[in-house]
């Protein structure tokens, strides 16, 4: 009895499976595999050259920049993103009217897809805000993708303003979850708003932080759509990231085992910030 | 878990409205025109001419109301095609997700054999290593089974992309389903499908209205795996198209505006009817409860 009903779970389990398999898991091992050749993605043989491409991407200067922006843009979005997003939800969380409005004020942005945001974003800068400049008479540079130096700062604007709201959203959810009464006891023992936040809200919010905080990473690492219609990569290579670079290497450049390294070494990335990351974190999260 | 939820909400909503909330209330106001200002920018421009565009101030509004830009953008868009086959992949692909991920989700959290345990650890692989980063041996595998520019290649795609996220969200709404019921339903004679179809599947439904909205918003958006799975004409979604009219209207982009209202508006219209249900999934796993 208890064997049959396992095949029949298992029939239920099945489709999902080979789906997932064939879409995804067989995808991770064919970069690896290709990773290790010198393929050009046309020719039937793929040459097996070992580590070689590898070793090529250690010396390979625009991959180290790809990964360098990568790594930057990674960085200014999880602690932008987050103390934004958190600073936002603590302050519609604070009694004021209108929530709601507020709310889909800052929610808004992420519906849109990020092609269109980094259109939008390249509009703004190369047209919209320069008119300030010409109603107040300042001389703000507002043409943030125009040089290397800048580039970063807009594309932090850009996906920023399409993400805060969503990770508020988050955070809101977990303020509207600590107990009342929790600081109602902190108010009593004599704590300050500053202390009951630090002490109270933050380890209340463990489980929210630990989501908002992966989630941005892995959402950075991956950027790509942001940057096709906005910067392609440019100034010269200034905002080219990890994945553009694989795109134009293996797609563009027909190189499809050195592009199969680059993929590799991304998915490693994320694999080792994930576990990382979950696990220092989960480490803070207190059992209430 | 919400109905606690709600419950706590109501002291928040009590608290007194002090001179430090009024100021919060004038700063996030602020705040807040700055996020809606580029949008209302993007509306203002889709209604204004060429002529207004390189004659007036960004920032003015049309003199007269017309709709020329939105029937350019609809032209050039291939809208006929293109909003058809964005909305055929989206609404195929989520139907199939909304179908096999309850199902998988059920499976593993009912059936105790070590299987199903390694199973979820198997598909949780696939939230840590987003598809991006696999782009290339993604579209190589589509290229060799022939699955790039047909239909059938890329809603394949889309649901093996969107499975783990759904098999993780599911699952963690299966202790919202009794397990008494479904002992009933097997004392009746009922099999495992039938128990899970005519029972399960039922009490389940705000979890599938979670992940339809979830789902559809990721496939409407996702601009990388159309742009490498379909070139043909007839086969192109909204996203591809509208970054082919971004490049060739870099300057005359009153039509892009145009179209950039057009594209946002279904999923808008999604978001606003379904909002609950999107929240509840995002704060899937934020919230202790």
């Amino acid at each position: 009895m208890e064997k049959k009903l396992e095949k029949q779970y298992f029939a239920m389990v099945f489709p999902g499976f080979v789906i997932f398999t064939i879409g995804l898991i067989i995808p991770l091992m064919l970069a690896v595999r290709y990773s290790v050749t010198s393929w050009d993605g046309m020719s039937k043989v793929k040459e097996f050259v070992g580590l070689q491409n590898y070793i090529n991407l250690c010396k390979d200067a625009d991959f180290r920049s790809a990964w360098w922006f990568t790594i930057k843009f990674t960085i200014g979005n999880t602690i932008i993103q987050n103390v934004l997003a958190l600073l936002f939800a603590v302050a519609l969380d604070s009694g004021i009217k209108a929530q709601k409005l507020y709310r889909t004020a800052f929610f808004v942005p992420c519906l849109i897809s990020s092609i269109i945001v980094g259109f939008v974003w390249l509009k703004m800068f190369s047209n919209v805000l320069p008119e300030i400049n010409e109603l107040l008479g300042t001389n703000i540079n507002f043409l943030l993708f125009g040089s290397g130096r800048t580039v970063l700062a807009g594309l932090l604007i850009a996906n920023n303003w399409q993400w805060i709201g969503y990770w508020m959203l988050i955070y809101l959810a977990g303020l509207q979850s600590v107990p009342a009464d929790l600081y109602e006891a902190a108010k009593v023992d004599g704590a300050g708003p500053i202390s009951r936040f630090f002490n109270i809200t933050i380890p209340m919010l463990a489980p929210a932080i630990t989501i908002c905080v992966v989630g941005i990473t892995t959402g950075s690492l991956k950027v790509y759509d942001l940057l096709v219609a906005s910067t392609k990569g440019g100034p010269g290579r200034a905002s080219t990231s990890v994945i553009y670079q694989t795109y134009t290497t293996a797609i563009n450049g027909r190189q499809y085992g050195y592009g199969s390294a680059m993929s590799v070494t991304l998915v490693l990335a994320l694999l080792l910030v994930a576990v990382i990351q979950v696990k220092g974190l989960k480490s803070k999260e207190v059992q209430a | 878990m919400t109905i606690k939820r709600e419950k706590q909400k109501e002291p928040v909503n009590t608290q007194s409205y002090t001179k430090a909330t009024f100021i919060t209330q004038i700063v996030m106001t602020v705040v807040a025109l700055l996020f809606v200002a580029p949008i209302l920018i993007i509306i203002n421009y889709s209604f204004k001419t060429k002529k207004e565009l390189y004659l007036t101030s960004p920032l003015s509004l049309p003199s007269s109301f017309q709709t020329e830009n939105y029937r350019k953008a609809f032209d050039k868009l291939d809208l006929s095609h293109t909003f058809v086959n964005t909305f055929f992949y989206t609404f195929v692909s989520v139907l199939i997700l909304a179908l096999l991920c309850g199902m998988t989700a059920w499976a593993i959290a009912r059936c105790r054999a070590k299987f199903f345990k390694f199973c979820y650890i198997y598909f949780i692989v696939g939230i840590l290593i987003p598809f991006q980063a696999l782009f290339l041996p993604i579209y190589i595998i589509g290229y060799k089974m022939n699955l790039t520019n047909t239909r059938y290649g890329i809603i394949f795609m889309y649901v093996a992309t969107g499975i783990s996220f759904g098999v993780f969200l599911m699952n963690s709404f299966m202790t919202t389903v009794p397990l008494e019921l479904e002992e009933a339903a097997r004392i009746d004679g009922c099999s495992v499908f039938r128990t899970y179809f005519s029972v399960v599947m039922p009490l389940l439904k705000p979890a599938i209205a979670t992940l339809v909205i979830m789902q559809a918003f990721q496939i409407w958006n996702d601009y990388l795996l159309a742009s490498l799975y379909v070139s043909k004409k007839n086969l192109k979604t909204l996203t591809v198209a509208i970054q082919s009219l971004f490049s060739a209207q870099t300057s005359d982009y009153t039509t892009a505006m145009a179209a950039i209202v057009i594209s946002v508006l279904p999923i808008a219209i999604l978001f606003m009817s379904m909002q609950k249900y999107f929240i509840k999934g995002m704060t899937v796993g934020a919230v202790k409860g």
